[in-house]
């Protein structure tokens, strides 16, 4: 076993009392906390200030590994006095232990006096997957690689018709192993799509923008849009907005619990870029026939306003 | 290994959960989790006080606190500050998510 040092992991002397210890721990947890510190070494280093930390706030603890004197750090060492004391002259068992697990058997071993392992669950892991529309639509199954200090492991997962974005799944007992008879990690994993192209989604419902040319929302017209499922007609009502939103009923991602969600076609107007001559004159024609006036809000008298000059 | 659905569970609000069983997903001791829900943190699906019954999507913001609380060694009545505004950002967040959906692009 190697001997670590931690009041140098701390950077604390070793007459520190709690409060010292619990500020340079929270100090480095902030700074290499691995959900907001971008550092290479961040894991490693937010690790070992937690393991010092969880030795030296602990009497206990602290006491075992005072005990131990004071090894060059990364040094080999042979098992404490105490060690032979409290678990027998026999050193079995201590090859495989780590400083923590040696500090956790000795505080224990000088409170009940004899070992004892309490049961330790395995640790849970946490991941995001983005999967795309389609596979949420028709199921798809995911390759999950899960790395520990046991090694690399492969998992396979067949994620259900109809997720949605933000849903969480738990996969119970499929985390690192227990130990001393504790139970099995679990898996939790959070759903998010990958950006779609042509869709957006909101729950069950899909977004997605429809350009339509000026004589199409005049008049109205049948075109074929596209949908998860391959491409359906869809009837635009005369007199079709800019900003309006056509329903496609059920035509959604589909849902396991209920309804299907619904398609929403948004649409917008738009001109050729480089109309033709003709084109041209016959908008100019329109322009000179037309007596639509969409700012006229904008002509009307605001109510005077005492306050302004 | 593939795991087929049996074998995982949506935490959502179709997934009722008992006190025991948040407890073990969030590794936060029932007694705590108790306390939880007397500071207004948490808030039981039933009013049956000897076997309260959580929603499933109360997990990630608990599991998120509890994680925090460990990390820094905060005390519990954090947990309850942090999980008001876990909620509140996950709300947010999901409200953000409807908004770019239907605005244009």
């Amino acid at each position: 076993m190697k001997y670590k040092d931690y009041y140098a992991a701390l950077d604390v002397p070793r007459d520190a009392d709690l409060d010292q210890i619990k500020k340079a721990y929270r100090k480095l947890a902030r700074q290499y906390h691995p959900d907001v510190s971008k550092a290479a070494d961040a894991e490693g280093r937010f690790k070992e200030a937690a393991e010092a930390y969880a030795t030296l706030k602990n009497s206990e603890k602290r006491a075992a590994y005072d005990a131990l004197g004071q090894p060059r750090p990364g040094e080999e060492f042979s098992p404490p006095p105490q060690w032979s004391r409290t678990h027998g002259q026999d050193a079995s068992g201590f090859g495989d232990m780590d400083l923590e697990d040696l500090l956790a058997a000795m505080g224990q071993g000088r409170g009940a006096g004899h070992h004892s392992r309490r049961p330790e669950p395995g640790r849970d892991y946490e991941d995001t997957v983005h999967i795309n529309l389609r596979d949420a639509q028709h199921g798809t199954e995911l390759h999950l690689s899960l790395g520990d200090a046991h090694g690399e492991r492969k998992l396979a997962v067949t994620i259900p018709i109809g997720v949605i974005a933000g849903q969480k799944l738990r996969l119970r007992g499929k985390g690192g192993p227990g130990r001393h008879g504790g139970e099995n990690g679990d898996i939790y994993l959070h759903i998010a799509f990958k950006p779609d192209p042509i869709f957006r989604a909101d729950r069950h419902d899909l977004y997605f923008e429809l350009a339509l040319a000026p004589w199409e929302a005049a008049l109205g017209a049948e075109l074929e849009v596209p949908t998860l499922d391959g491409k359906v007609l869809l009837t635009v009502p005369p007199g079709t907005r800019g900003g309006r939103k056509l329903r496609l009923r059920g035509r959604g991602l589909a849902n396991p619990r209920g309804a299907a969600g619904d398609l929403y076609a948004t649409v917008h107007i738009d001109i050729a870029p480089n109309p033709s001559e003709k084109e041209l004159a016959l908008y100019e024609e329109l322009a000179a026939l037309s007596r639509f006036d969409l700012r006229s809000h904008l002509n009307q008298e605001l109510p005077h306003d005492p306050t302004t000059t | 290994m593939t795991l087929q659905q049996r074998e995982w569970q949506w935490m959502d609000a179709g997934s009722p959960l008992s006190l025991m069983e948040l407890s073990t997903m969030s590794s936060i001791s029932a007694s705590e989790i108790e306390e939880l829900v007397g500071y207004g943190a948490l808030h039981p699906l039933n009013e049956e006080q000897a076997a309260p019954q959580f929603s499933g999507t109360c997990v990630a913001s608990l599991r998120t606190a509890g994680k925090l609380r460990r990390d820094y060694d905060l005390d519990l009545f954090t947990v309850v500050i942090m999980m008001d505004f876990l909620v509140r950002i996950e709300t947010l967040e999901s409200q953000l998510t409807t908004l770019r959906a239907k605005q244009p692009s």
